[in-house]
């Protein structure tokens, strides 16, 4: 086995680690503001997928441009999600699962019946092959992977340093004591949802031409970031980075030597070991 | 004298009444569609509802189907079995039981062809399916039929195919999704590559939903195959694996021997990617090569549906002209009449000539049988280039 | 008015007698198939109800049904023992593995709980699913396995739909038993206690992780059993009958009848199964309109449909009041 495959194969794990750290970041950011598990997370990175289809690849925006209306649009749509929906839902957790389970078979179908089953190729904006030291990585992936490491910083400076940013901090903290500093519940729980499921679609418009679209896209980059949460830690964003590249490395070393069936359970033995050693993960609260 | 005449009158009325030979009456024939209707794999089953739609249609307009003395309406009854075999179970219950079809002409994904059939064969209901496996034909299910070719048919003809043409290749990688289908396939092709002396450099399944191909094409492409082959990938996948292939060097030869929708991979994996790749399971309704027929097909089902038909969309059609002209052929809807119509002669189809064979692999034969036509990819569009018949065919 | 020991009995006989009673209503093999599933899922929710009462959410619940599904079809086909002596074995085994899993899953509660029970599902799918092919079948599942054999000592073939249909009621019944006696004797109340305020149980003296662990043996005993039948009523077994899909079509039903009282779940367990079947007919848009059922009805009643009828009588009751004491101020104002 030589160094270069070696180091190919580590590269491969982590090339597109950050972006599936950005769906995950949106889904930790949900949870820790309003308790809520949103299983239907997947579906605003499809509708990420779709806009950046639609407005890129029909319409023919600048696709930086696009990446931007993606983001807008999904974030919206977040926020009247939970203003219609899940601001009834605050802490109560399995109700929340059962409802954001309806809104997923709702998102999905209303996607099938709206764009059609078939797989929809995004053409991509960055072409080429970027070689060195041995290994390779397409200019397309670059691009992806340092673009949501750019919005990973964003969402990090926001968080530390902006007035919302902060609020929406000391709720996940503890919501009553926000209240009673002063702080609009109401306001920040719209805010949280919309800025989570941003992320999501933010993921899904700079993957989309990488990966194409399709109705079911949303399934398995859901099941990523749980994997990336429980291992880094809910409500950390340094631990949802480091969750993300973990398992990056694990998946794209593993693919070397095993089958694809048991990279995956690998996975899943890596979150049962997380929960059973350090539940709060790595580098959670 | 007048009571007596009406009563006569009547009588002679009566008897013609009752004599008078059987009128044409309009019935309703309900036959009934499975499929994944939604999740992942909702492609196969959209398109098998959608041939089936287009030909019952076709029939309806003409003004129904005229078996024997009698003209049937069709009707279609279609169920989402979201690609579980236990719902496939339930859903094949409700058809044979509450809508009582005794026709299920359509369904995909292997596990729920093995449920639905445990419903339809103690019942003696015709079960016709793309799903792929050689568990799902044989002596024990005399009713089941596969409408569409499977690698058991197609690879050993397409990789014979390839060694004429290509004598330099000796290493062939092949990768399938982690299911039924992707299972029975790889073997398929394994078992042909052996046989005709070409070697395995790599043999992978990947979980279907997979976007990410780098790291199992890192390892196989390791191995220094000849050629690439996505054998049972659905376009998408396909797509992908064949972009990034390419991304990653590949530049050896393609194959997509189970490959249903050429248009949508040159879209997805890019026009130099998807240079070359071999379909020999697709039919491309846009082709100079095929009918009037099927590209009236293609168009009529673009101008519907708004998306160009997959092979599974033109099997479903093909399947339902198949049976009814059986139905027509027996003069009956008996299914044992109708099961003994099918076996026997050829039948013309928009694929061509088609005949059911099959006894070889399955021990019965209720494999569809027609041309394999060999397409390449391009310069962007999709060209016949070859056609392979099978054994059955060749009389 | 029965007296509240009566009162579960008297549930318990109605649903019996229904249960019964069925194919006095309808022979046709659709229905039966129908409700012998809902006889299936209603052990099954009712395990599940039984271990959300100590505050689990056990997204491994259908993992042991698949697990008591390969046991059993597995020891008849290989090695040969009959189905009425596999039923009892499958349903031990599946013990016996959530005495394993459940010893290491329930060191974690609430949402880390939920997360580290989906992740055994999975473990538990995929191995199934891709490992020990010649023995597990796949990712084909297996194929061909026989219906039980005629009833021992009495000789009565259990082979048809309405012959199986009775055996999974009266499987059922027992486990429904077991159940409610549970829910109505001194664990029932241990276990509640525990879901509300699990510290201030442990202070009283109560082993929280052995209730925990009681309940989560006893719900995965019945899932194997269910298991057991399953697999030989279907004759196939995929890996797709113990994944997410049908463990969250559980969790709806058990949910939306509501976790509060033992007969949630039987109400959802009904209720939604005969919605599913109906909306079959949508074809298309099925998926579609159960999405909004789910969402709607857990909206509008957050406790289950069985609080429903306790919460419109509240709310009659309040609003009389209401205008009993207005009357009352309004009439002899001072």
């Amino acid at each position: 086995m030589s160094i270069d495959l070696l180091v190919q194969a580590l590269l491969n794990g982590f090339g597109l680690a950050m972006v599936y750290v950005l769906v995950a970041l949106g889904l930790t950011l949900i949870f820790s503001i309003l308790e809520v598990i949103n299983f239907a997370h997947g579906e605003f990175y499809m509708l990420g997928g779709y806009v950046t289809y639609y407005v890129f690849a029909v319409f023919g925006l600048n696709y930086f441009a696009t990446l931007g209306v993606a983001i807008m649009v999904v974030g919206l749509a977040g926020v009247v999600a939970e203003r219609l929906v899940f601001r009834h839902l605050r802490h109560k957790t399995l109700n929340a699962f059962i409802v954001s389970l309806g809104l997923l078979w709702v998102l999905q179908a209303s996607a099938q019946l709206s764009f059609g089953v078939l797989d929809k190729p995004v053409p991509s904006a960055f072409s080429g092959i970027v070689r060195g030291f041995g290994v390779i990585m397409s200019m397309e992936r670059l691009v992806v992977t340092l673009s949501a490491i750019v919005l990973i910083v964003a969402l990090y400076l926001f968080l530390k340093w902006s007035g919302p940013g902060r609020a929406m901090r000391a709720v996940a903290q503890d919501a009553d004591a926000a209240a009673l500093q002063g702080v609009n519940i109401e306001l920040v729980s719209a805010l949280g949802f919309g800025i989570g499921c941003a992320l999501a679609g933010g993921a899904g418009a700079l993957l989309a031409p990488v990966f194409a679209v399709s109705p079911a896209m949303g399934a398995l980059p859901v099941v990523k970031a749980f994997i990336i949460i429980i291992v880094g830690g809910m409500g950390s964003l340094p631990g949802a980075v480091l969750g993300g590249l973990l398992l990056g490395c694990v998946e794209g070393i593993g693919s070397l030597f095993m089958g694809s069936a048991a990279v995956n359970v690998l996975g899943f033995l890596m979150v049962i070991v997380v929960l059973l050693v350090r539940p709060r993960g790595l580098l959670g609260a | 004298m007048r009571i007596r005449a009406i009563t006569a009158i009547v009588a002679i009325l009566l008897v013609a009444a009752l004599g008078a030979p059987a009128v044409a009456q309009e019935k309703t024939l309900t036959i009934g569609v499975l499929g994944p209707l939604s999740g992942g794999a909702a492609a196969y089953g959209v398109e098998l509802v959608r041939g089936a739609e287009m030909r019952a249609e076709e029939i309806n307009k003409a003004g129904g189907l005229k078996v024997g003395n009698d003209v049937y309406k069709l009707k279609l009854v279609t169920y989402d079995h979201k690609a579980l075999a236990a719902d496939a179970a339930t859903a094949a219950n409700k058809l044979v039981h509450q809508d009582r079809v005794k026709y299920i002409i359509g369904n995909a994904v292997g596990a729920t062809c093995n449920a639905a059939q445990t419903v339809t064969e103690p019942q003696k209901v015709l079960f016709a399916f793309v799903c792929w496996g050689t568990a799902n034909l044989g002596p024990d299910k005399p009713h089941s039929f596969r409408i569409m070719l499977s690698q058991w048919e197609v690879a050993e003809p397409f990789y014979r195919w390839v060694k004429e043409k290509h004598p330099k290749a000796k290493r062939v990688a092949i990768i399938s999704p982690n299911d039924t289908s992707g299972k029975d396939t790889n073997t398929a092709v394994v078992k042909a590559l052996r046989g005709l002396g070409f070697e395995v450099a790599a043999d992978e399944y990947y979980e279907r939903g997979t976007k990410d191909f780098y790291p199992i094409l890192t390892k196989m492409l390791a191995a220094k195959p000849d050629m690439l082959d996505v054998a049972a990938a659905p376009p998408g996948e396909a797509g992908l694996i064949l972009k990034q292939a390419r991304e990653l060097g590949f530049k050896g030869l393609k194959g997509w021997t189970a490959g249903v929708n050429p248009v949508t991979v040159i879209g997805i994996a890019g026009k130099e990617a998807a240079e070359g790749v071999w379909s020999p399971a697709n039919i491309n309704v846009k082709s100079d090569y095929v009918s009037p027929t099927v590209r009236k097909f293609g168009e009529e089902y673009e101008r519907r549906y708004r998306e160009v038909p997959g092979v599974i969309a033109v099997a479903n059609y093909a399947a339902f002209d198949v049976f009814t002209k059986a139905m027509q052929a027996a003069r009956s809807l008996d299914t044992d009449k109708v099961l003994a119509a099918l076996t026997g002669k050829p039948f013309d189809t928009v694929w061509g000539k088609l005949v059911l064979g099959g006894k070889e692999t399955y021990g019965i034969d209720r494999q569809f049988l027609y041309p394999v036509v060999i397409s390449e990819i391009r310069d962007g569009k999709v060209v016949d280039i070859a056609q392979v018949l099978p054994a059955a065919l060749k009389k | 008015m029965p007296s509240a020991a009566a009162r579960p009995a008297v549930g318990f006989a109605l649903l019996a007698l229904a249960g019964l009673a069925l194919p006095l209503f309808t022979r046709d093999a659709y229905h039966l198939d129908v409700a012998t599933t809902m006889a299936m899922n209603l052990s099954l929710t009712m395990g599940l109800r039984l271990q959300m009462s100590t505050g689990q959410i056990n997204m491994a619940h259908i993992s042991f049904m698949g697990i008591g599904a390969y046991t059993s079809a597995l020891l008849v086909t290989r090695v040969g023992l009959s189905f009425w002596a596999t039923l009892w074995i499958a349903a031990g085994v599946a013990a016996a593995c959530a005495v394993l899993i459940g010893s290491l899953a329930l060191r974690v509660s609430g949402p880390y709980y939920f997360l580290i029970s989906f992740a055994f599902s999975e473990v538990v799918r995929l191995f199934f699913n891709n490992f020990f092919e010649d023995l597990f079948g796949g990712p084909s599942g297996l194929v061909g396995i026989p219906k039980p054999t005629p009833l021992p000592g009495l000789g009565l073939a259990v082979e048809g739909k309405l012959e199986l249909y009775y055996l999974m009621l009266v499987l059922f019944l027992l486990a429904a038993v077991v159940f409610i006696r549970l829910e109505y004797s001194r664990f029932g109340l241990v276990a509640s206690t525990i879901r509300q305020a699990d510290l201030l149980a442990e202070t009283l003296g109560v082993n929280v992780f052995r209730h925990k662990l009681a309940t989560f043996v006893l719900g995965s005993l019945v899932a194997g059993l269910a298991g057991a039948f399953f697999v030989h009523s279907h004759q196939v077994l995929h890996s797709s009958d113990f994944g997410l899909e049908p463990m969250v079509l559980l969790v709806v039903f058990t949910v939306i009848g509501g976790t509060g009282s033992v007969w949630g779940p039987v109400v959802g367990t009904i209720l939604l199964g005969v919605a599913v079947e109906f909306l079959r007919q949508l074809g298309h848009y099925e998926t579609l309109v159960l999405g909004g059922v789910l969402m709607l009805t857990m909206l509008f009643a957050p406790e289950g449909l069985i609080a429903l009828p306790g919460k419109v009588a509240r709310r009659v009751r309040h609003r009389r009041t209401r205008k009993a004491a207005t009357a009352v101020g309004v009439g002899l104002a001072p």
